[in-house]
């Protein structure tokens, strides 16, 4: 697969969308670095597929910079475009075709290139039994198979792909999980947009949370998962005394203490856990755990998109 | 954009209206079903009656059943027009053919021999039928001579040819094949009529596609309003051309 030599496939700069006096995207910046699996996440209405579609040059945008693949746009949309492959909301197809003259239908626009590589992504996706059959009678996990085997006619790049595992049952959520690990393994990048926090999780490097139409935290999925404060666990054979010796320690913040009599302790920032260690074994204490008390994503999501409160 | 692609758009176009089953045996229906009907009755009258009922051949059948055949095949172009059109966005492919990057001025205007490809074999093989059949079934009665069979199929070809143009506009600029249709027939059945008869417009009658195409029908522009032919030409292309760019137009600015 040949690459355009930009380190970001996606570099976004104050993107800012109106519909009428409804800002959808406000004052956007993200950046999706190349090679990996990035995910989108967001509540529904948060403008993930809205921005997917500015990305595309689907819709007009109201303010801001961007490029796709190193190019910017609108101006390079087209060659931009050229290494991109994408669905938006649902891969969508005529019922009447079979998927074989779909792939065919949507190759055209694409050039010469892509129409030659229509048997080997119906053979990528596993759809080579049912690619003579009408699509109106395909589950909505071979429309998903599909709509990949049509992003990849341009092999792309980059794959955009909003809300993939929609309507998959788990074996196709395996199998979509695997299919998007063995994308980035060959260096395309793929940038997937989901409410799933789990799929997220499991499958992506990378992260960016929107919420009413603003990036509010993007980067590594530790980063953006640790990017609360510095917490640790710690299980000690004597946890009241424990306490009441971390209570004091200049390293720390604060200490509460859970039902189980584990003790979750707020470091400064820079401190250790190696730090609280060393202070309770010298007094005598056994420790039996100490890990970072790290935000699981969903944790992390609802904190900043606040929906917990909402709810 | 080379030559190639295009080709291979407009392929693209001729697939996706000639897989839909329905709109094919409907259209063949409505273009060589119609001669076939036709023929088939004056033939079983003329033998049931031969002095009441004349030859199904020859000169006067023949322009009536070329004038039946406009109206018919008019309705089966805008049906394969309004297929083209707003097939893509009836589907809902036509986001992802618009996120190709590719101009959305060329994935309007290969709907048009996309579409012609379908129709054409369509109008001419009827067209081709009722001729065959005026020479066929003459029994001795005058039959038309070379230049009345191709001013019949010229005037046959614009009026079929126009509203398969109307109708990709038509369904590229509000989305929905059954709307056109509707409209479309709608106008061309009814609203045309109506205001050809309305003496108050005056000149302004001149400007109605019906007006103008009925210039170049054998024998025609005499009963409503008589026009120039060269006029009535500019203004068949100047309903072409006002279709084609509002379609291109809305193909363009529509939110994908």
């Amino acid at each position: 697969m040949n690459t355009s030599s930009s380190p970001l496939v996606v570099d976004m700069r104050g993107v800012t969308k109106r519909f009428g006096d409804r800002t959808v995207l406000d004052d956007v910046e993200l950046r999706v670095p190349r090679g990996c699996a990035f995910g989108f996440l967001g509540p529904n209405g948060a403008g993930k597929t809205t921005l997917i579609r500015v990305l595309l040059g689907l819709l007009p945008v109201s303010a801001g910079e961007m490029t796709l693949l190193g190019h910017p746009l609108p101006a390079e949309r087209s060659l931009a475009l050229a290494r991109v492959g994408a669905i938006v909301e649902e891969p969508r197809f005529h019922p009447h075709l079979t998927g074989r003259e779909n792939l065919a239908a949507a190759a055209a626009p694409r050039g010469i290139e892509a129409e030659g590589r229509i048997d080997a992504v119906i053979a990528r996706v596993g759809l080579a039994g049912r690619a003579g059959d009408r699509v109106g009678s395909y589950s909505m996990g071979m429309r998903q198979r599909l709509g990949i085997a049509r992003c990849l006619l341009v092999d792309p790049e980059l794959l955009i792909l909003d809300e993939p595992m929609n309507g998959l049952d788990p074996a196709g959520i395996l199998e979509m999980r695997g299919l998007i690990r063995d994308f980035v393994d060959e260096g395309r990048t793929v940038l997937l947009s989901s409410h799933l926090l789990d799929e997220v999780e499991r499958t992506c490097d990378g992260v960016a949370i929107i919420d009413r139409g603003r990036i509010v935290t993007q980067g590594t999925l530790a980063e953006a998962v640790g990017a609360g404060d510095n917490a640790i666990l710690v299980g000690s054979d004597d946890p009241a005394l424990a306490a009441a010796l971390l209570t004091a320690h200049p390293a720390v913040i604060a200490v509460s203490t859970g039902a189980d009599g584990s003790i979750r302790v707020t470091l400064t920032e820079g401190a250790s856990a190696a730090v609280i260690n060393r202070a309770l074994v010298e007094r005598g204490i056994a420790v039996h755990r100490l890990e970072p008390d790290r935000l699981s994503l969903e944790e992390r999501f609802l904190e900043l998109t606040s929906r917990l409160g909402a709810a | 954009m080379n030559a190639q692609m295009v080709r291979s758009m407009i392929s693209a176009e001729f697939l996706k209206l000639r897989r839909r089953r329905a709109l094919f045996w409907w259209s063949l229906v409505l273009t060589s079903g119609v001669v076939i009907a036709a023929y088939t009755t004056m033939l079983i009258l003329h033998a049931s009656d031969a002095v009441k009922y004349g030859p199904a051949g020859g000169l006067s059948n023949y322009g009536d059943l070329v004038q039946a055949l406009t109206a018919f095949c008019g309705v089966a172009s805008i049906m394969i027009g309004a297929t083209a059109g707003g097939g893509d966005l009836g589907a809902g492919v036509f986001r992802d053919m618009a996120s190709t990057g590719r101009s959305r001025f060329s994935l309007f205007l290969v709907r048009v021999p996309g579409a012609l490809l379908l129709q054409l074999p369509l109008v001419l093989g009827a067209f081709a039928l009722a001729t065959i059949g005026a020479f066929a079934f003459a029994a001795g009665t005058p039959t038309p001579d070379a230049g009345l069979v191709v001013h019949y199929g010229v005037w046959l070809l614009a009026g079929a040819i126009l509203d398969l143009v109307l109708g990709i506009a038509l369904a590229s600029l509000i989305g929905s094949r059954a709307t056109t249709v509707g409209i479309l027939l709608a106008w061309e059945a009814i609203a045309v009529h109506i205001l050809a008869h309305l003496s108050f417009l005056g000149g302004v009658r001149d400007v109605l596609n019906s007006t103008a195409l009925d210039q170049l029908r054998p024998g025609g522009g005499q009963e409503i309003l008589s026009m120039p032919l060269a006029a009535a030409v500019v203004v068949l292309i100047g309903w072409v051309v006002v279709a084609l760019a509002a379609g291109a137009w809305r193909t363009h600015t529509i939110d994908a």
